[in-house]
């Protein structure tokens, strides 16, 4: 739970009073006064431990309202004090649940925060939390994090080493999307180069280079290497340069099936090396909570550990930037592609019947294998004007233009 | 965002020829807004329906354009202008009757597409 301050906690307090001292039908007349709580609003657990002796905690227990007290006896002042919640929760005072607690809880505030105040200088801690339901200070800490760190400190700060609970928890992190700032990088990600968004295609290792690869016309200009920089997310945020084009073969002409007054490639991808210090994931693509929901915040990884080209009537899948995780049916495959707006042709590309937007250019393209585990099939780079198909290279062209990578 | 989207057209032409079209996004209020656009050159659609609704022409049918997205940054009062003709033909590429068309223009973003209200063209004999 999160406690406020004890400035709150004294103004909740004295409203707290003020409303039973303005409240004739329910006012208490026994011997020890306590407040009345009227509202379905949880009470104050501060503003508790001055009005209720002993109170160590309160919380429903399967929607019992139920309550710690280090003195039992004191059960009258806790039935005064709970009265209201407990009925605005559909129990009378009498079927409030009384527990034996070992600790005060202005006791276990006051070392939670003591021990709050230096343990998240230990690696490995996610939290600590009062906890009412357990009459403990809790500490959750990652898994292969030192336990025995924790006790220590606690133990240094006067802490009974029974009021404090150490558990393994999964770290929390912030609910990122594909537009976010995300390490170590992984594919699907935005990049920002220029004035312009694209997404990352997949990690890979070039002659012992760390690299990415994204779509040929995501570099400062398609064909040709000019040291294209990259940033992820965008490159006004701090830290946010991850690496520079290495790698961008220029388009030819009039050979290997190029039409006529075209230039051709058969891979729209390059490749870029990562910035010293950059942390990433080979293999990693970002992967949100469905298939075609249209949801851009990143719920796993898929792991690619396997490359393969796909024929008609596969199932494809892209995660990118703008429409995140989309699936569809392989419909054509080699296809020589006509660019709009450009005398490019992309020779031998696939096309999926699935959604695509602007900035999903370079995108990973990938067949599931069973459960995180995938096939990396390609690059995407483009689609039609609908957003209802999309086309990418085949990672059997991407390699052969880039030379051999390693993806997984 | 006060970004307002217009398309251009003549009222009427005669029958064969070239109609010039004109996207106009504006930006109508005080402050600079980031547009989000998709391709290297910007890619934007024409729709030519007849007067019972039926599209004859739409410009990006059978396109296959680069899904990268660019951020176009219009000042206040800065127009950006797109523009291009259509040939009185239909996508399959015969030529149209004279009467009433409408034309409408839409710019593909990173979320919803730009649209704009349809305009009345009327081809003469």
């Amino acid at each position: 739970m999160s406690r406020r301050s004890t400035a709150l906690r004294l103004a909740a307090a004295a409203a707290l009073v003020a409303a039973a001292a303005c409240s004739d039908g329910t006012r208490s007349t026994g011997p020890e006064p306590a407040p009345v709580l009227r509202t379905a609003q949880a009470p104050d657990l501060g503003a508790l431990t001055s009005t209720v002796p002993g109170f160590g905690g309160l919380f429903l227990d399967h929607g019992v309202p139920t309550v710690y007290l280090t003195d039992i006896s004191k059960r009258g002042a806790a039935e005064r004090a709970l009265s209201g919640f407990a009925q605005s929760r559909g129990f009378g005072p009498g079927e409030i649940r009384v527990l034996q607690g070992k600790y005060a809880y202005g006791d276990l505030d006051r070392w939670s925060q003591a021990v709050s105040y230096e343990v998240f200088e230990q690696g490995g801690v996610v939290f600590v939390d009062l906890d009412e339901a357990a009459n403990r200070v809790l500490v959750g800490v990652e898994r292969g994090a030192s336990h025995a760190n924790v006790r220590s400190l606690a133990a240094r700060l006067g802490v009974p080493a029974e009021a404090i609970v150490t558990r393994e928890v999964d770290p929390i992190q912030y609910a990122a999307t594909l537009q976010d700032q995300v390490r170590p990088v992984v594919a699907g990600l935005q990049i920002h180069f220029g004035n312009f968004l694209c997404s990352i295609g997949f990690n890979a290792v070039s002659g012992g280079q760390s690299s990415f690869v994204t779509a040929s016309h995501c570099t400062n200009k398609q064909g040709g290497t000019e040291g294209t920089q990259y940033f992820q997310s965008l490159s006004s945020q701090p830290n946010s340069f991850i690496g520079t084009e290495v790698d961008d073969p220029t388009y030819f002409r009039n050979r290997n099936g190029c039409p006529r007054g075209r230039r051709c490639r058969f891979s729209d991808a390059s490749r870029a090396a990562y910035a010293a210090g950059v942390s990433f994931t080979l293999g990693g693509i970002a992967q949100t909570s469905g298939p075609n929901n249209g949801s851009l915040t990143i719920t796993g990884t898929f792991n690619v550990t396997s490359e393969a080209n796909a024929v008609v009537g596969d199932v494809a899948n892209k995660v990118g930037r703008t429409t995140g995780w989309t699936q569809g049916a392989v419909t054509n495959t080699c296809v020589n592609t006509g660019v709009s707006g450009t005398n490019i042709v992309q020779l031998c590309q696939t096309f999926v019947s699935a959604g695509v937007g602007g900035g999903d250019s370079g995108s990973d393209v990938f067949g599931l294998t069973g459960g995180s585990s995938v096939r990396l099939l390609g690059i995407l780079w483009g689609g039609n004007g609908a957003g209802t198909q999309f086309v990418y290279s085949p990672i059997g062209n991407v390699e052969q233009e880039l030379g051999p990578l390693t993806t997984f | 965002m006060t970004i307002t989207f217009a398309v251009v057209a003549p009222d009427s032409v005669r029958r064969g020829d070239p109609v010039p079209i004109t996207l106009r996004l504006t930006n109508a209020g005080t402050v600079p807004e980031n547009l989000y656009l998709t391709g290297r050159s910007i890619t934007f659609d024409i729709i030519i329906a007849r007067s019972d609704g039926e599209i004859v022409w739409r410009r990006l049918e059978h396109a296959t354009g680069q899904q990268i997205l660019q951020v176009q940054t219009l000042a206040p009062g800065q127009t950006l202008e797109l523009k291009d003709r259509w040939r009185q033909r239909t996508n399959a590429g015969a030529a149209v009757a004279p009467g009433d068309y409408t034309v409408t223009g839409v710019i593909p973003t990173d979320r919803q597409p730009l649209r704009t209200a349809p305009v009345r063209l009327r081809i003469t004999p």
